[in-house]
């Protein structure tokens, strides 16, 4: 896997192709990986692939927005990379896209790496990606969504939910290490920078973090990807992925529609239907 | 449910059609539950889920939004815009534990000063029913702290 990368990543170089190649390589740790952006064949060896290459790089291609550029995308980055050429975010030919094939990618700290998959891994149903150019790995069957921790969380009764919620916002110290991670999070000025007005409030208090966490997940509504990368980086572990996925499940049933699958259907909230009932809309 | 306890529900209206049926009901001298608090938007369309979870946020028990009749808006397509979103806003909402009743999308036209005054005593009667939120007895339970 990881040779076939790097010889693709040196072919696209000397022809020419494109002028930068985004990847993984190996951190100093020497066990996990981190983003690389290789300029030139001289580092083309420095590419990596393997179960500890878990961050979705498809937030950097937004930095080499009119520059092509060649990128190493697993099933979850490539839907992003779909989100952001159907928000008109990126040019398809600028973009040159390498897509492995995924099989869930483990748990990752700095000693250790988990024998099981991410949950969100297990949960996720691409296995080969969207949209590729050069694919490396066998195609594999497309496995069936589940929401099932979603329908837990909706069958159980309002003040449960009410509190289970409180004390998760509680915990959040508002890094916005959520937003920095997220593909959809590219607005040049997010809301809850505004300070006129104040949206969010500067204390760090529950219903100020409720603010923030429920606005950012609505915010991508329809749009979310579910790479799942807000909750890995969250430092700390407030289960956002059930807020998303909630949504996600939602937008599926109201306007059967996914998020990143294809680049040219136009997102829910674009759009209405004159005559369309709504559950819950009278 | 709390002795004395009046619900606190913030109204975004639509200029062109809801403002104008609430000022209908007032000209017409017919009398509304005085616990809405009224915020005159542009068009339902202009309400952002934002406005929402701040009013919620700011101690509303609920919040009722309030447009032209879909086909009748003033922007053409505002409120079919606000219909999706709140289609998907208030199960979000439920979900996060703001209960759907406590908030409510209307569609109220210019002449319907009538219908104005059932929305709003309907809707204020259902939050009496539903009591005040618990968020404060809940933050106690699960220790969380307050920033003060």
């Amino acid at each position: 896997m990881q040779d076939k990368i790097r010889a693709k990543a040196r072919e696209l170089l000397e022809t020419g192709t494109v002028d930068c190649v985004i990847g993984y390589e190996r951190a100093t740790d020497g066990l996990t990986a981190r983003p690389v952006f290789i300029y030139g064949t001289a580092g083309v060896d420095r590419l990596v692939f393997d179960q500890t290459c878990v961050h979705n790089l498809s937030k950097f291609l937004l930095d080499r927005r009119d520059k092509r550029t060649a990128i190493v995308a697993k099933p979850c980055d490539s839907r992003a990379i779909n989100l952001l050429i159907n928000e008109g975010q990126l040019a398809r030919d600028k973009v040159y896209i390498i897509g492995v094939v995924c099989q869930g990618m483990p748990e990752v700290s700095w000693n250790r790496v988990s024998k099981e998959p991410q949950e969100r891994c297990q949960r996720c149903p691409q296995r080969v990606p969207v949209v590729y150019d050069y694919l490396v790995g066998e195609p594999v069957e497309a496995l069936p969504v589940t929401f099932s921790d979603v329908e837990q969380m909706e069958n159980a009764g309002p003040a449960e939910r009410r509190g289970f919620w409180l004390e998760q916002f509680g915990r959040c110290i508002r890094c916005h290490a959520c937003r920095q991670a997220c593909p959809g999070c590219y607005c040049s000025e997010c809301f809850v920078d505004q300070l006129d007005p104040t949206w969010v409030g500067i204390r760090k208090d529950v219903t100020d973090n409720e603010m923030w966490n429920t606005i950012r997940a609505f915010h991508l509504a329809g749009r979310c990807i579910s790479c799942n990368e807000c909750e890995r980086v969250c430092p700390v572990s407030i289960p956002l992925s059930l807020l998303n996925r909630k949504l996600e499940k939602d937008v599926g049933e109201f306007f059967d529609f996914q998020a990143g699958i294809k680049a040219e259907t136009v997102p829910p909230f674009a759009t209405f239907k004159k005559d369309e009932h709504l559950k819950g809309v009278e | 449910m709390a002795v004395g306890f009046e619900p606190r529900v913030v109204g975004f209206l639509c200029n062109w059609c809801s403002y104008a049926g609430a000022d209908m009901a007032g000209t017409s001298r017919m009398s509304y539950p005085p616990n809405i608090r009224i915020i005159r938007v542009p068009c339902s369309g202009r309400v952002d889920p934002l406005f929402v979870v701040k009013a919620f946020q700011m101690g509303a028990d609920g919040v009722l939004i309030a447009g032209c009749h879909p086909g009748d808006c003033h922007y053409t397509e505002g409120n079919y815009h606000m219909r999706r979103r709140f289609a998907l806003l208030q199960p979000f909402l439920d979900y996060v534990g703001i209960e759907k009743e406590r908030f409510r999308l209307e569609w109220v036209s210019a002449s319907e000063g009538k219908r104005f005054t059932q929305v709003v005593t309907s809707f204020t009667e259902q939050l009496r029913q539903l009591g005040p939120r618990k968020d404060r007895e809940l933050m106690a339970a699960k220790g969380v702290q307050r920033a003060v």
